[in-house]
């Protein structure tokens, strides 16, 4: 190849990753401005129907009211928004690996999964209020019984997802597995955990957004901080905008986790269907 | 062919039959089979003549009933753990979440050979089914006779003593399967490993094998042995000689009478 030529290809690959990055950036922008013009739109609107028909405040505190109440209280919310965001955290995982390991169970042994399954079913219909007591009671007034509601209420999906992602290998590989003489511990990690990472992430993006209520509302039941402790004495007190400005915080700590596992699930299974472009 | 008397693989009496009393389905009844070290078989018949239950009994995928298997005097189950039996499926069933390098280097690494060894030999074998440059490539971005080929690299990476292959070419269209059947070909040529290949086609069966082994149904047993002496090196212009055709009738005439039975 002369020079010129592979001079000539050098460019054009730049001026086709440049060309790329430019459709990259075309196709970011218009995923993102959609829900920015309906989201300012909405505030404006807010803002002003608010104003127009003198709502009370208490009743629909207006935008402006709501970031007055969080920029003049930030310091003290985002400690009680830490709080949370840390007993989600925590009891996401905790619960989350438990689901894992449940799941597993239930996938290998078909005795394990009938027999516990309808115990399992039970204890995730049990209303999250109606358990927390119980739990506050055997864990103690600490972090560490808000922890252990979120992971309570954060198990059940990934254990379900965990089982029927483990199940949903093709029969055709197994065989391809047996024939190479592969040990059940290769047939796990090397073909049937990768087969149920997919079903991995549906639950673990359930798990997530429920960890977050989950801490909120063992807040509720009994707590001196955190952002379910805030909602519980603004309501108190009738300080609305701060009620509302903490109950948005908890909707964008759920927001902020939830782009978090869907980051991962893109790092990790970037080979599955679903992520193929135009999906 | 080394030896062209040893024997690869030794079938007698087998007999195997599924289900319970009273609704028993006699999958194979009293087969007899020998094949030669370096032979080329092909096993063909309707549906449910077993072909595809012997070929599973073979790679050890089937526990056989009655009667004995011996593949280089061994039991099928102790070539399986000695990795010496590879089998392509009708589907490639590759893992999506490998390259394509990596599917084809799968046996090797449930083996334990390392790395470098077992990518070297992967490459060996892209580059024997013709898929040099596409080894960084995921399956789903393959075609059908692309993956395929990757399956026969796959099931070739232990370098196994006998290669089974279940209708590898059903699913593809004529062309790819003409370029297929061609490699397939080559392969046996330059591997000497003893194929068994089963298929629907006899025109297939006829190009490629030494031995025709038509089956029939209900129970599924050998209904008779074509031999096959067509020259090899075996090649499309095969297909020309007049030898060729009249393998291909006495192998329909053969099936026409195990349709009989039906």
């Amino acid at each position: 190849m002369s020079d010129a030529l592979s001079a000539g290809t050098a460019s054009g690959k730049s001026r086709a990753r440049a060309s790329r990055f430019a459709e990259r950036s075309a196709a970011i922008l218009g995923d993102i401005w959609p829900p920015v013009v309906v989201l300012v739109a909405l505030l404006g609107f807010w803002e002003w129907a608010c104003m127009a028909f003198a709502v009370k405040p208490y009743v629909l505190p207006a935008p402006s009211a709501i970031w007055e109440a969080a920029t003049s209280g930030f310091g003290q919310l985002m400690y009680n928004a830490g709080i949370t965001a840390w007993e989600a955290l925590a009891g996401f995982v905790i619960g989350s690996a438990m689901g894992a390991v449940i799941g597993t169970a239930f996938a290998y042994s078909r005795f394990m999964a009938r027999g516990f399954m309808p115990l399992l079913i039970a204890a995730n219909t049990i209303p999250t209020v109606a358990i927390a007591p119980i739990i506050i009671i055997w864990f103690g007034h600490g972090i560490g019984s808000k922890i252990a509601v979120t992971a309570f209420l954060s198990f059940f999906p990934l254990a379900l997802n965990m089982m029927k992602g483990l199940q949903s290998y093709d029969r055709v590989v197994a065989d391809v597995f047996r024939i190479s003489a592969a040990s059940p511990a290769q047939t796990f990690f090397k073909m049937r955990l990768p087969t149920a990472m997919p079903y991995v992430f549906v639950g673990l993006k359930l798990n997530v957004t429920f960890s977050v209520i989950g801490a909120i509302v063992a807040e509720f039941i009994q707590a001196d901080r955190g952002l379910g402790f805030v909602i519980m004495t603004t309501y108190r007190t009738m300080a609305m905008p701060k009620l509302w400005a903490a109950m948005i915080l908890s909707a964008l700590l759920g927001i902020v986790f939830f782009l978090i596992v869907a980051a991962l699930e893109r790092l990790f299974v970037p080979w599955h269907a679903s992520m193929e472009p135009g999906r | 062919m080394a030896e062209p008397l040893s024997i690869a693989v030794e079938i007698r009496r087998l007999s195997l039959t599924y289900g319970r009393q009273g609704s028993q389905v006699h999958a194979l009844s009293d087969v007899d089979l020998t094949i030669p070290t370096g032979g080329f078989v092909s096993l063909i018949g309707p549906s449910g003549c077993g072909k595809s239950t012997l070929l599973r009994i073979l790679g050890d995928l089937l526990d056989p009933g009655a009667g004995e298997v011996r593949i280089n005097g061994k039991s099928p189950k102790a070539e399986r753990l000695d990795r010496r039996i590879g089998f392509v499926f009708q589907e490639a069933a590759l893992l999506d979440w490998r390259t394509i390098i990596e599917n084809v280097a799968l046996p090797l690494e449930l083996h334990g050979s390392p790395r470098a060894k077992r990518e070297a030999r992967a490459q060996e074998l892209l580059d024997l089914v013709g898929l040099k440059g596409f080894e960084r490539a995921r399956p789903r971005q393959l075609s059908g006779g692309m993956r395929q080929r990757a399956a026969i690299a796959r099931a070739l990476s232990t370098k196994p003593d006998l290669l089974l292959l279940d209708e590898p070419f059903g699913a593809l269209d004529q062309i790819t399967r003409d370029r297929l059947n061609m490699e397939l070909a080559h392969i046996h040529e330059v591997t000497g490993v003893t194929v068994v290949l089963v298929t629907h086609s006899i025109r297939e069966a006829v190009l490629l094998s030494d031995r025709i082994v038509v089956m029939t149904p209900r129970p599924g047993r050998i209904e008779s042995i074509i031999e096959n002496d067509l020259p090899r090196p075996r090649s499309l212009e095969t297909r020309a000689l007049p030898l060729f055709e009249d393998l291909v009738r006495q192998g329909n005439l053969e099936l026409e009478k195990g349709y009989s039975h039906v």
